[in-house]
């Protein structure tokens, strides 16, 4: 349910980046998107909102939105190893130590634009 | 076409906000809770049962989120303590807090001078979890009742919180679910976690909720 917010978001940081670039009058053809997959965010639903939201803005109308999503990575403070988690597990996946960080797979950002 | 490279964090304004928040409330004092959780895990009634003790010892102000109505923070307010209602539906029905609704709560309720707020989420296990309101603790709440697999399923508000809660345990001998299967859970989601099974409906099980609380006053 938070992709709403998020596709809100999304919309008002692209009308900014076109607004400083002096770009308005453009065609954004593509959004591409990085979301993190700790943050959970269903690419349909993404999608749905962001299609939705775009009817609106001229120079959105006919972008496709395209999402990435980058894994979970973690960093073992016990033994030091950096690995990738698939489950909802935070633990090592060397050394089994739940003493971790999670140092990738949380953030959520716009990578770029393709502008006609 | 041209390509343009941006790099722009989707919940930057969010996130800004919440640094503020964080910056207001650590100039007065004030000590944040984030209270999540399941709609009917027993969020407000945890409230109603911790509110009269904590009261005792501490400045309190509560900020009641919900999509409609003010009937929690009612409940609230009949214990005598500063209490603000965020109904979402001017936010468009919003399923989670965010710091743009979180500022001008604690503000209506004077935060400078109380010794903490407790904010109760939106009741919703997922949304809440992924937008920073600048608290200092993050507490995440659920019911037995809810099955043993509730954390695994929904895992980010649990790895974002130092606190869970195992409500309405009292119901555990009628159910047939595992505890042990939940506890496991929400440790392999964050072996630091501290974990406290209780029901709100019993007073000695407000007890250590009451020490964990005090004990980030300190």
């Amino acid at each position: 349910m938070h992709e709403l917010t998020i596709a809100q978001n999304m919309v008002e940081i692209i009308e900014e980046e076109l607004k400083n670039r002096e770009q308005l009058d453009k065609k954004v053809m593509e959004v591409n998107f990085i979301a993190g997959r700790l943050n959970a965010v269903v690419p349909e639903s993404l999608k749905y909102n962001f299609d939705h939201l775009k009817q609106d803005k001229d120079y959105l109308k006919d972008a496709e939105l395209i999402i990435k999503e980058t894994p979970i990575v973690i960093r073992c403070n016990n033994c030091h190893e950096e690995t990738t988690i698939d489950e909802p597990i935070f633990r090592c996946q060397k050394c089994n130590s739940g003493d971790i960080e999670v140092i990738s797979g949380k953030r959520m950002y716009i990578e770029s634009l393709e502008i006609e | 076409m041209t390509n343009v490279k941006m790099v722009r964090n989707v919940l930057d304004k969010n996130d800004r906000l919440a640094d503020d928040i964080r910056e207001m409330t650590a100039t007065s004092n004030t000590v944040l809770f984030n209270m999540m959780g399941t709609p009917g895990a027993g969020k407000t009634s945890l409230l109603e049962a911790l509110i009269p003790e904590l009261k005792k010892d501490y400045q309190i102000g509560v900020i009641e989120g919900d999509v409609a109505t003010a009937n929690d923070a009612d409940r609230i307010a009949a214990l005598d303590v500063a209490a603000a209602q965020i109904n979402t539906d001017r936010f468009g029905g919003s399923c989670h807090l965010g710091s743009e609704m979180v500022k001008p709560a604690l503000e209506e309720l004077d935060y400078q001078d109380l010794d903490m707020v407790i904010i109760e989420n939106i009741g919703n296990l997922i949304c809440p979890a992924h937008f920073d309101i600048g608290a200092n603790y993050n507490i995440a709440v659920l019911s037995i009742t809810e099955g043993a697999d509730k954390p695994v399923k929904y895992p980010l508000m649990f790895r974002e919180s130092q606190l869970a809660i195992i409500n309405k345990i009292d119901l555990l001998q009628h159910l047939n679910i595992d505890i042990d299967e939940m506890l496991t859970g929400i440790k392999d989601i964050n072996s630091k976690i501290d974990i406290l099974q209780m029901s709100a409906m019993n007073q000695n099980d407000g007890v250590e909720l009451h020490k964990w609380i005090a004990d980030k006053m300190d």
